[in-house]
């Protein structure tokens, strides 16, 4: 059975080219969908440049942000159009992670997507090409709530659409949580001085013009 | 002229440090999260922390199996088992027991007196009880804490009630303690007697409010032999017994069974702050002396002939729930007019919650310490279970099926009896089981330490923070430790012996709860300029254009 899913995986990139890539590549430690090394979108005359980017993701990455559970180790990347993209997806965690983005030519992915998924512990490499359009696309794991709870990332092409929400160490919540404000008594009583002092400066400033326009 | 007019020209400018001020308005008590969430902090617990051990183990000699006065007591490996002299006691009476043995009780010598062996089958069968009625965690007008002190849990103290063998002497462990002896706790003890032995159970009414006993499901007349009032009912006999006075109450079971007894005035009130216990009537046999008494229920170190036949060990499992504004209503005052105003008129029972949910008068972690049941392969284990909740309750034990002998002290047509893992019981519904520790994959899926507990989930947590309620283990003699604790994960129990934890001021799996963002100081410094700013050129103009004038 390995050995056939060897096979199948050592034949299937020119199969899945001249199916459209309208498949997956799947064994028992994960599945890649979409992949696409060749296959140009029709606005890039050629590939512009080959771009190598390796994504971790687990646990552990989310322990420099408070409040949160999952996320990537590095959730903002940037590549010019037309480039090839050959992701390194490495799952840390011993459950089910994805590195899946949205928002390709549907003519080229089917439903506009291209997705890594590691079952556990692992990594998979695979490819896409970006068309040239000024973009930002949308990564994230699908896995219930890990996007919310901090695996969503970024893919900025070419001058891009600007920031996502919601990327963690970048940008803010569209929805964002409301805490309350740790007010001191130092607080209130700062405000009340520079209150008064507001007062005294305007009327010591007015007490002085009054004079100079008296004479 | 001129002057006024430039005061007016002033105006505009009033209005734009009005439109910046709104501009640069702060956040005064909240803020939403930008980037970055705020970094989180430990909640604040503002009582003093108390750590407990697990185990405090005051007496390992009470756990041996001994011989007192000639009874046999049974090992109890809990870290808090019964006294054994009270045991002795209880099983020959006080007027039958040695005066060492006296001496190790907090036990009245009236409290129980055994007579007559009327059939001439080796046990007597005049059995006079006199009980009394204790209150727990209730006011004290010398201190804002509540007296005497009864911890059902780390750090919670309920006001509750319970019946009690008639005791002497001190009820807290010194003068300078308000800690009870062991002997006064909840829940009302389980009541044994024997099937036909002549009963008198006298109240002796010490609390400051009228009681009675109802004995429910327990075979007596309407009325006593000289007319009195037998049921225990207002309603339909004698008015309750007053403070101060007594009433002796007169049974001779024909019937054997499970049943229970409780107080019957104001019953809502008065059964759910406790006064309620378990009665057992065992069948009749020769030379068939019982342990009159088990305080906090549990494991009987004493059982009878009837029950030795068929069992290696039997356990009392007397369930109970609290709502703790009913517990709190004798915790505010010490006239006792205000205390029956707010329980009985102010407090309103049917909009009552259950919030303390108690196994034979702890929940958990304090089950851990005396509600344990303890086995070995290849027996079997009786367990008499009664719901005095006013929820039902739905009892299972991890990694066994036990078979339902009795409903209510009726045996169950062996033929129909039924093998479950979750036993029901409605309010006052009692159950004995009959629990095989036959590793055959129905009856018992092995040795180890095995979770039981009311499956209604409400009942595992106390007030609300979980594990707590009436969680308990049926742990296995192997896997169980010197003091009585099963052996499990070291840290396992760590967080649950603090009064912190169910205080609820520790934030879970060692994380920190979300906390608060600091003010913004230069923001609220300029925005207070500004408005002083704003304030103080009104002032100006105002004055200006009435001096101009």
């Amino acid at each position: 059975m390995k050995a056939f899913t060897l096979f199948l995986v050592f034949i299937s990139t020119p199969l899945f080219a001249a199916m459209n890539h309208g498949g997956m590549i799947m064994d028992e430690t994960g599945m890649i969908m979409n992949h696409n090394p060749d296959i140009l979108p029709k606005d890039c005359p050629k590939i512009s440049k080959d771009i190598d980017i390796t994504i971790r993701a687990g646990q552990q990455y989310s322990k420099d942000f408070a409040g949160k559970m999952f996320t990537y180790d590095k959730r903002d990347w940037q590549v010019p159009g037309c480039a090839r993209v050959n992701v390194t997806f490495i799952n840390d965690d011993d459950i089910r992670h994805q590195f899946m983005i949205h928002g390709l030519p549907g003519y080229m992915y089917p439903k506009g997507m291209f997705t890594i998924e590691i079952y556990g512990k692992g990594q998979k490499t695979a490819s896409f090409i970006v068309p040239s359009r000024d973009y930002t696309y949308y990564i994230h794991c699908e896995v219930s709530q890990h996007t919310e709870k901090g695996m969503k990332a970024q893919l900025k092409v070419g001058k891009s659409s600007g920031d996502l929400n919601s990327i963690l160490g970048l940008t803010a919540a569209l929805t964002p949580d409301i805490y309350p404000i740790n007010n001191t008594q130092i607080t209130w009583l700062s405000m009340l001085i520079s209150f008064i002092l507001g007062i005294v400066f305007i009327l010591y400033v007015g007490n002085f013009l009054r004079l100079k326009l008296g004479k | 002229m001129s002057h006024k007019r430039l005061y007016y020209q002033l105006i505009p400018v009033v209005l734009l440090l009005i439109a910046l001020a709104v501009w640069l308005q702060p956040d005064l008590f909240q803020r939403a999260a930008g980037i970055n969430l705020p970094k989180g902090v430990n909640p604040e617990f503002k009582q003093t922390l108390k750590i407990d051990k697990p185990c405090v183990d005051l007496h390992p000699e009470w756990r041996l199996a001994q011989n007192i006065d000639g009874v046999k007591i049974s090992e109890s490996r809990l870290c808090e088992p019964d006294n054994p002299y009270d045991v002795a006691a209880f099983v020959l009476g006080m007027n039958n027991i040695s005066m060492p043995t006296l001496m190790s009780t907090n036990i009245a010598e009236d409290a129980l007196i055994k007579s007559d062996d009327l059939d001439s089958d080796g046990d007597p069968d005049i059995i006079h009880i006199k009980l009394e009625v204790l209150e727990l965690n209730g006011a004290t007008p010398d201190s804002a804490n509540v007296a005497p002190q009864y911890e059902i849990a780390p750090g919670i103290l309920p006001g509750m009630w319970a019946f009690s063998p008639k005791l002497r002497g001190m009820s807290v462990k010194n003068f300078r303690s308000v800690k009870l002896n062991a002997i006064l706790r909840a829940p009302s003890p389980v009541i044994r007697i024997e099937q036909g032995d002549k009963v008198y159970i006298t109240l002796e009414n010490t609390h400051y409010f009228p009681h009675t006993i109802h004995f429910h499901g327990v075979d007596h007349a309407f009325k006593t032999s000289k007319g009195g009032d037998n049921d225990g009912v207002p309603v339909t006999g004698e008015k309750a017994v007053m403070p101060g006075k007594t009433r002796t109450y007169e049974l001779q079971p024909r019937h054997a069974g499970t049943m229970l007894y409780h107080c019957h005035v104001q019953t809502d009130k008065h059964l759910m702050m406790g006064l309620v216990g378990m009665f057992v009537v065992e069948e009749n046999r020769p030379n068939n002396w019982v342990q009159t008494f088990n305080v906090g229920a549990g494991h009987v170190r004493y059982s009878s002939v009837a029950i030795k036949e068929k069992y290696q060990r039997e356990y009392d499992l007397h369930y109970q729930s609290i709502d703790k504004n009913l517990a709190k209503t004798i915790q505010h005052s010490n006239d006792i007019r205000e205390i029956s105003k707010n329980m009985h008129r102010v407090y309103n029972m049917s909009e009552s919650n259950e919030n303390y949910f108690l196994l034979n008068g702890h929940s958990f972690p304090y089950t851990l310490r005396d509600a344990l049941i303890i086995a070995k392969p290849d027996e079997n284990i009786k367990l008499r279970v009664a719901n005095t909740q006013h929820s039902s309750i739905a009892i299972h034990i991890h990694g066994h099926k036990a078979t339902i002998t009795d409903y209510d002290g009726v045996e169950q047509n062996p033929a129909a009896q039924i093998t479950r893992d979750v036993f029901h019981l409605a309010a006052a519904q009692r159950l004995d089981l009959k629990l095989q520790t036959t590793n055959d994959g129905l009856h018992s899926y092995g040795e180890g330490v095995w979770l039981f507990h009311d499956h209604v989930e409400t009942a595992v947590a106390n007030d609300g923070m979980s594990p707590g309620g009436n969680i308990a283990l049926m742990v296995y003699e192997n896997m169980l430790g010197a003091t009585g604790l099963p052996m499990i994960r070291p840290d396992a129990l760590d967080d649950f012996f603090t009064n912190r934890y169910y205080a609820k001021k520790q934030a879970l799996w060692g994380k920190k709860e979300a906390g608060t963002f600091s003010p913004n100081s230069l923001q609220l410094i300029l925005f207070a300029l500004l408005l002083g700013t704003i304030v103080g050129l009104i002032i100006f103009i105002v004055r200006g254009l009435k001096g101009a004038k």
